[in-house]
């Protein structure tokens, strides 16, 4: 179960009491609409945090204190969700009974993220330049390296093309331009703004009581002024009009993305049965994209399909023999008029809902689960519960599958086309 | 037999059956997940050996090749069947083993038989076997466009002159044209007789439960596996160092230090465990070799490295992008002299070792993790929840033995992807 607490306007913490795991888990996510302009700026901060505090100065420093609380981990958390971005940091640390006799983690713990938060190496009316510096330059090469993945390339291109008139389409970490734009000392103002006005959500999950947890936590919010309007709600897809976009590089293998939209989101009734429709279509190996595309047709070696429940946009991407683009593309539509038809097997039915009723029922096994399932629920506007979700999946029927097929529809494709070295 | 780890909040059953199976199980009471891993001492390395008196040398990729393949069984699809039990099913090749495993919440009994039966029923249809070198050729494509496979698997062909490591999990597209069924079911006898495999089961589940199913699907006649045949020679010292150009946005590389190959038993782990300790006092995060480079923007957060260990063969290796691969390789090499003649601080020495088995107890959480590792020490014949013991063992001076062996110019070899030149 989850127990909420208020701590300050704005601050809500989230406890999740589990005895069962080797180690706790504790995010710290402020919580931004995602912009243009601040998306890099919320991207980078949490690095520049990381890098040293007035008592941790450097990484090294850092490092042994973490080595110190038993190889505890902290790392930024950045997470798009919906219409908001959020930046903070995520930790992950040994449960204080399997420390030496008298050793603590959790509490330490709590104070050192208060340090990494709160108090950073200031230099000059801003933070420490080369630290923001060191920072642009790994967030630039992060954004890079982006090309290193063809795969993931193709689907931010495709998300970018679709989202012409809505903030989906800007990548989690902002942009290159926006990142050579960052000084230490707007990164600083942009900070200071962040602690005084964002929504905080906190949330724990391990074997210390939520009463604990909440006295550690309020030492770190406690000390100065918050005024935080509340966030506005997540709002549906904003259509700028689609586009079919292709780009030429020197790769093997082509990439094949194709993006649909429906009017279903996690605030529809029919939330679950797009789900469901989601894992018949293209997700997993039962799924009709996999069984026919790829092993029927031999057309791909890899297929599959994704569904963002906050905008209602459906993804396909295909790893696939440039040759083969005008079939591929084909074939994708033809198995999407069978789910329309309702031509889907009971099995394929069975083993979709098994698919996302087998996820659900392990969210509860691992720490990491339990933050993002809740967190992300939280966040999104998703009012159910793992068991409430569940009986909403087995619910669900062939009809209501093909109703949700029925509402998504071809907006806008991104192929990068292979040609050979 | 059940063997209790206090310290670890921990037990392990283990039992070797009629079949020559072998059976751990980790139970895990009031979690909902259970895992069942099913491995095989075989993997892509193997592919001399001696069987029912002749020698046999199957072509590079069967390994690999033959996982593909036993996914279909003879009336039943296989991944449909998982589908509807709800089991999430996959399967991995290394170097030197290859894993079988199924995930569920539901129907553990249906889908453990099931992973027990597909695993062990060898069925290679012709067109089948001819249609996979298609599909394995597209997962070649792939892994040639993947910059981090590509930069490693050159690693490995400079550093070694026999050892089969030098060749790719996958084979090429041509070595794999030579599979046949015929090769696959030497393969499949060869190797995958319960004698040289394991099962490890991490859940909520009884081991009676499992034994009995085990038995139940894979019989009670033992058969002896194949002699692998290894015919490898490696001297520490490596031939060379490699660039490439790919699509890539800037450099990156991989370092790697020939090692002593561990061997088996509790001085292997130990010397693994060695090898992790001495990765973290050369260049982990918490070392100044680290701090400076990562503050002269020679390495970023990609920046990783650990010690490997093969059969056959083992390694030191880090890697990262970088502006400048060569300059980070020269800092690494100087750091080792310099640690050679200093010596390693005690306090040092006693954090990263708190901080390694930290990170290994939090690491138990996970149950693929927790399988793969009962497995993979298990085949080098130890105990895995041992391990805080070894830690605490673990001398300064071994340590410090262990890098001033190992971090020599001769044992180091350079792997390095640039971008395209415009």
């Amino acid at each position: 179960m989850v127990q909420a607490f208020s701590l300050f306007p704005g601050v809500t913490l989230r406890c999740y009491r589990d005895d069962r795991f080797k180690q706790g888990c504790l995010s710290v996510q402020f919580v931004r609409p995602m912009k243009r302009q601040e998306a890099a700026k919320n991207a980078l901060l949490p690095a520049v945090l990381l890098r040293g505090t007035k008592d941790y100065p450097d990484l090294r420093a850092i490092t042994q204190k973490l080595d110190d609380l038993y190889g505890a981990s902290v790392s930024a958390l950045v997470r798009r969700v919906g219409d908001y971005q959020t930046t903070g940091l995520f930790c992950a640390f040994m449960e204080d009974r399997f420390a030496l006799e008298g050793d603590q983690i959790l509490a330490p713990m709590v104070q050192f993220v208060k340090k990494l938060l709160l108090e950073p190496v200031l230099e000059d009316g801003g933070f420490c330049k080369e630290y923001v510096e060191s920072e642009k330059r790994n967030l630039i090469l992060t954004l890079e390296a982006e090309r290193n993945d063809k795969r993931s390339y193709a689907a931010s291109q495709l998300l970018r093309t679709m989202c012409s008139a809505d903030t989906f389409g800007i990548p989690r970490l902002g942009e290159k331009e926006q990142v050579a734009q960052i000084d230490h000392k707007n990164l600083y103002d942009h900070y200071k703004k962040l602690l005084s006005e964002s929504m905080v959500e906190l949330f724990y999950v391990g074997s210390a009581r939520p009463e604990q947890v909440s006295a550690l936590m309020k030492g770190i919010f406690g000390g100065f002024e918050r005024d935080c309007s509340g966030m506005r709600i997540q709002t549906p897809f904003r259509d700028g009009g689609g586009s079919h976009a292709r780009e030429r590089m020197e790769v093997t293998q082509g990439k094949l993305c194709m993006g649909f939209t429906t009017p279903i989101t996690n605030q529809s009734p029919q939330f679950a049965a797009m789900q469901v429709f989601n894992a018949v279509f293209g997700a997993g190996m039962t799924s009709k994209l996999f069984m026919n595309v790829r092993e029927r047709l031999s057309l791909c070696y890899s297929i599959g399909s994704g569904y963002y429940s906050t905008k209602g946009i459906l993804t396909v991407s295909a790893g696939i023999d440039t040759a083969k683009e005008e079939v591929v593309r084909q074939e994708i539509i033809i198995q999407l008029r069978k789910c329309v038809r309702g031509r889907i097997t009971g099995a394929e039915l069975n083993a979709a809902k098994e698919a996302i009723l087998s996820s659900l029922r392990s969210v509860h096994d691992s720490p990491g689960a339990i933050e993002g399932y809740y967190s992300t629920a939280a966040l999104s506007g998703l009012a159910m519960t793992p068991a409430k979700y569940m009986a909403a999946v087995e619910a669900v029927t062939v009809e209501q599958v093909a109703a949700a097929a029925k509402t998504v529809k071809l907006h806008s494709s991104f192929f990068l086309e292979g040609v050979s070295q | 037999m059940m063997t209790q780890y206090p310290r670890l909040g921990e037990s392990l059953y283990t039992k070797k059956l009629e079949n020559g199976l072998t059976v751990a199980l980790v139970p895990r009471k009031g979690f909902t997940r259970k895992i069942a891993y099913f491995v095989t001492d075989f993997g892509s390395i193997h592919t001399d050996f001696a069987l029912d008196g002749k020698n046999y040398q199957m072509p590079a990729g069967v390994a690999h090749f033959l996982e593909h393949k036993l996914f279909e069984l003879p009336e039943k699809d296989v991944t449909a069947e998982f589908a509807a039990l709800g089991g999430n099913v996959n399967a991995f090749t290394s170097y030197d083993m290859t894993a079988y495993y199924v995930s569920c919440t539901e129907n553990f009994q249906e889908n453990l038989a099931l992973l027990l039966e597909f695993v062990s029923t060898p069925w290679f249809e012709k067109e089948s076997v001819l249609r996979e070198q298609g599909i394995i050729d597209q997962e070649i494509g792939m892994n040639a466009d993947a910059p981090d496979s590509q930069i490693f698997e050159s690693l490995m062909e400079n550093m070694y002159k026999t050892h089969p490591i030098r060749i790719p999990i996958l084979g090429t597209e041509s070595t794999i044209r030579e599979i046949t069924p015929e090769v696959l079911h030497t393969c499949h006898r060869a190797f995958y007789t319960p004698d040289n495999m394991i099962l490890c089961v991490v859940g909520d589940v009884a081991p009676e439960t499992v034994e009995r199913i085990a038995v139940q699907v894979l019989g009670t006649e033992k058969k002896p596996a194949a002699r692998k045949l290894r015919n490898w020679q490696e001297d520490m010292e490596h031939s060379g160092d490699s660039c490439r150009q790919m699509e890539v946005s800037m450099p990156t590389f991989q370092l790697g230090f020939k090692c002593e190959s561990t061997g088996m038993g509790e001085s292997a782990i130990r010397q693994e465990i060695i090898g992790d300790l001495a990765a973290e006092a050369l260049f982990g995060e918490s070392s100044p070799l680290y701090l400076r480079l990562y503050e002269q923007g020679l390495i970023d957060s990609s920046f990783g490295g650990g010690f490997e260990s093969v059969d056959g063969c083992a390694m030191l290796t880090c890697g990262g992008d970088s502006e400048d691969p060569r300059a980070v390789r020269e800092a690494i090499l100087t750091r080792g002299a310099e640690l050679a003649e200093q010596g390693i601080d005690e306090a040092d020495f006693l954090r990263m070792k708190r901080s390694a088995m930290g990170r290994r107890i939090r690491d138990l959480d996970s149950f693929d993790s927790t399988a793969f590792r009962v497995c993979a020490y298990r085949l080098s014949d130890f105990d895995y929840f041992r391990f805080p013991q070894i830690y605490e063992d673990v001398k300064r001076e071994e340590l410090q033995a262990f890098l001033n062996r190992v971090v020599q110019p001769q044992r180091c070899s350079l792997s390095v992807i640039e971008p395209l030149s415009k």
